[in-house]
């Protein structure tokens, strides 16, 4: 099982099958052992902010990059986004929008609330693989972020 | 009324002018004619005088000429030459005796000397008071006469200083002097007179000064200037005269014949007086027969003004009679069929009056129905902004009764934030004609009579008339449309959030049998027999293709709610980025694309270049089986409406479809031969369709397309 001070990418993802084919994209590059995943919006606030119901985090652990589903139950992703990029501590964390959504004004909201990089999942697997194994190299290889 | 002085008939008028015509033509005949008279009688004078003063010269000289050669003879006598030699003792009585026959008559020859030259007188016969002095005799050695002298206030002349010599030809030894009383014998003065004409004064006196005479009394001698002149002077003796001078031969005296100006001038007054009687008599014939000439203008004039102002008063039945065929006549004629065509006129105008009133009446009556059933609300108002108009509509919408309102302002109707604007507007209207709302239709608010606030629609008219300036106003309760407004806006925003779903909810799903397919596929192949896998790969096949439905679907949709952004777009560049992304998707494909030039047009970029990229896209998907492919953008300036156009040499389509190139998931073609969802085309149909312009096709089966759309606002290159 992966341990939380491991924990290089943040899947906060509340669709099991979506969850799923992103972990075997990541897989393929050899960046799964790494990943956490939260299944829903309050899920991983709690993973961040600790109000208790999460067993397994423990505050100070910081992913290098966190993959952000939009439309999640409890507490939706443009909320998560928020309160990640208001708070000092994880201001910091490179956020990936991973979205079916094409809509508009939710790129552009996204983006205004700090979003680093906005990907829409595409139908057809292979791209998915391809547009999530990119980014996770991307933001976990090549960009350092400020320590 | 000092000008109503000069405001003359015609009939005193023409008269006058006509009388003063006259007078001044015969005023200035008159003063030519006496011109010429007066420059005639003046001639005729002049002529006279010197006829006269010829004779005088002829005349004058020889009664003196005789006296000189009496004394000559008288000298050249041997017995009175004894006598001076003698001293005047001898031969006394024969000298006397000689005396005598010069002078027989004292009364004229007052005196008769004899001198020798040492200056004493030897003798003497006549009146010894009128002797002359030894001064007046002048030593000469022939005969001459004197100058006239006065002596005792009587006229004389001395004649003759005969020299007498010893011999004849001998040395003077004195003289013999005659002294002549100068007065006329009155047979000589008639016959002097005769010779003049009574009218005409002979003058004679010394050339050099007085004394002169006028033959019967002593008279000042006449002025110097006039007395050398030999043509006709004007002078003043006593009165105006005209005179001419002359000489008498061999004596120093001269004499003048004049005659008085007035006297010469009198014919030429005469004539004068009786021309101008002659001419007070034409000018008052001709002022009576001008005033009878304007009399008979003027008469038919009266009465055509007459029957003009009984006319104009009203009376169409006045006449006038005609009198005769000049243009007087023609005039009343004229003036009659005038009198019948205003009458007709006026009876045409009266019963188009009642035919207008009726048709304005009809007319009124229609707008009033119109207006009192209207179920909007008609009000019209003055310029200060009062009600003057109110229909039932508007009763029923504000709840005011017309007599509640009528000379009521408008802003009872409107919201207080509504009212500075209205009062403001109103006056700039009126001063200025500058209109904000009049000629518009604006949304505002109104205000019921319970003070209910609700939307209305205002259509607002003005009319500027002779009465000044009045509103009409059409007011709409647009609440209901509001409402309606409101319920699309939220249903539009339900159908978003829909979308936003369906893109979201329905994708997931379609990812997750996608990719587990994939799995299936990658992960247990080898165990899987062809035909699972094949089934698989449709499974594959259909999931991609649900996909990119879903996405088009959305975008087709998103396009209908999306706001246009409109600017200026550079067209031919905006070709030339997607031309450039179309041969990168291209590949190593043998294609040409070829653009034209392309006047910039006015649209939202993003949607035009979505419309431009969907079209060759299109271009290339369907030429694909050509080697080359070729696409052509291009433009036509097609008169009032130019044309863009892509044209390419691909597959072409059946014109019998053409019609359904452009629905929504119309496809012509079998997904094996060209993939596609039918959307794209749709795409660009609905693109232009909202920036006005219109986009058709033209095509035949393997032959090619060519796709046309127009933007309004795009001018010609």
């Amino acid at each position: 099982m992966t341990q939380p001070h491991e924990v290089e990418i943040l899947l906060v993802e509340d669709n099991p099958s979506d969850a799923e084919l992103t972990l075997r994209a990541l897989k393929q590059r050899n960046l799964a052992n790494q990943v956490f995943v939260c299944h829903d919006g309050a899920e991983a606030l709690d993973f961040f902010f600790g109000d208790g119901s999460h067993a397994l985090r423990e505050i100070g652990v910081v992913p290098k990059v966190i993959l952000l589903d939009l439309k999640l139950p409890k507490v939706d992703g443009l909320e998560v986004l928020r309160r990640l990029k208001e708070e000092a501590r994880t201001k910091s964390i490179p956020v990936v929008v991973l979205t079916s959504s094409r809509e508009e004004p939710d790129i552009a909201r996204a983006y205004r609330l700090g979003a680093n990089s906005y990907i829409v999942k595409p139908v057809d697997f292979e791209a998915f693989a391809r547009a999530v194994s990119d980014v996770g190299l991307y933001w976990l290889l090549l960009n350092h972020p400020p320590r | 009324m000092t000008r109503r002085s000069w405001n003359w008939s015609i009939e005193r008028k023409l008269p006058l002018l006509f009388s003063i015509l006259l007078l001044a033509v015969v005023l200035v005949m008159l003063g030519a004619a006496y011109q010429q008279v007066r420059h005639a009688a003046l001639a005729f004078a002049t002529g006279r005088l010197k006829r006269i003063a010829k004779t005088y010269a002829d005349a004058l000289p020889l009664d003196a000429a005789n006296r000189r050669k009496q004394s000559a003879a008288m000298a050249a006598d041997p017995g009175v030459q004894e006598f001076v030699m003698s001293g005047g003792t001898r031969g006394r009585d024969w000298v006397l005796a000689a005396m005598r026959r010069i002078a027989p008559d004292t009364s004229t020859t007052t005196v008769i000397e004899v001198w020798d030259t040492a200056g004493h007188r030897l003798i003497l016969r006549g009146d010894s008071a009128l002797h002359s002095d030894s001064a007046a005799v002048q030593p000469l050695d022939s005969t001459a006469v004197g100058p006239y002298r006065v002596r005792h206030d009587t006229l004389m002349y001395v004649e003759v200083q005969a020299a007498v010599r010893q011999g004849n030809e001998g040395r003077v030894i004195g003289r013999i002097v005659q002294v002549r009383r100068a007065v006329l014998s009155k047979r000589s003065r008639e016959l002097m007179m005769g010779i003049a004409g009574g009218d005409v004064a002979v003058l004679i006196g010394n050339a050099d000064g007085a004394p002169w005479t006028d033959l019967e009394h002593l008279i000042p001698a006449p002025p110097a200037d006039a007395r050398k002149s030999t043509e006709p002077t004007l002078y003043q003796r006593g009165e105006a005269k005209v005179g001419i001078a002359g000489t008498v031969a061999g004596t120093p005296w001269m004499f003048m014949v004049e005659l008085s100006r007035e006297q010469l001038l009198a014919p030429s007054l005469v004539y004068l007086r009786s021309m101008s009687l002659i001419a007070v008599l034409i000018v008052v014939v001709g002022a009576i027969g001008a005033w009878w000439v304007s009399r008979r203008i003027t008469d038919p004039l009266r009465h055509l003004t007459t029957a003009a102002a009984a006319i104009a008063g009203g009376d169409l039945e006045q006449r006038v009679n005609v009198l005769g065929t000049d243009e007087l006549g023609r005039l009343g004629q004229s003036f009659n069929v005038m009198a019948s065509e205003v009458k007709r006129s006026r009876e045409d105008l009266e019963a188009k009056v009642v035919e207008r009133t009726h048709a304005l009446r009809d007319s009124e009556a229609r707008l009033r129905s119109v207006t009192e059933t209207a179920h909007d609300a008609i009000i019209a108002a003055d310029a200060d902004g009062n009600i003057s108009y109110w229909n039932p509509g508007a009763a029923h919408m504000f709840g005011y009764a017309v007599g509640e309102v009528v000379g009521r302002p408008l802003t009872l109707l409107m919201p207080e934030r509504y009212q500075e604007d209205h009062r403001r507007g109103i006056r700039r209207y009126v001063d200025t004609a500058e209109a904000r709302v009049v000629g518009r239709t604006v949304e505002l608010h109104g205000r019921r009579k319970d003070g209910g606030e609700f939307p209305l629609e205002l259509s607002l008219a003005a009319a500027r008339t002779a009465a000044g300036t009045s509103f009409t106003g059409v007011i709409r309760d647009i609440t209901e449309r509001k409402r309606i407004e409101l319920a699309l806006r939220e249903t539009n925003a339900e159908l978003e959030a829909f979308s936003y779903s369906v893109s979201h909810d329905l994708r997931a799903p379609l990812r997750a049998i996608h990719g587990f397919a994939r799995i299936l596929l990658e992960d247990h192949g080898p165990k899987l027999d062809p035909e699972a896998k094949r089934v698989l790969s449709v499974i594959d096949e259909n999931t991609r293709r649900m996909g990119q439905l879903i996405d088009d679907l959305l975008s087709f949709s998103r396009l209908g709610r999306k706001e246009l952004e409109t600017a200026r777009v550079d067209m031919a560049e905006l070709v030339r980025q997607v031309v450039d992304e179309t041969r990168r998707n291209a590949g190593a494909r043998a294609l040409e694309i070829t653009v034209g030039s392309l006047p910039p047009a006015r649209g939202d970029r993003n949607m035009l270049r979505q419309a431009v990229t969907n079209l060759l896209d299109n271009a290339a998907k369907f030429t694909r089986k050509r080697e080359p492919g070729r696409i052509e953008v291009g433009y036509q300036a097609n008169g009032a409406e130019p044309v863009y156009y892509v044209k390419d040499n691909g597959a072409g389509f059946d014109p019998r479809y053409a019609s359904k190139l452009f629905g929504v998931f119309q496809r012509l073609h079998r997904a094996e031969e060209f993939e596609g969802t039918g959307v794209g085309l749709a795409i660009v149909q609905r693109v232009v369709t909202r920036h006005g312009g219109r986009v058709w096709a033209e095509g035949k089966l393997d032959a090619g397309a060519t796709f046309y759309f127009t933007l309004p606002g795009v001018s010609a290159v």
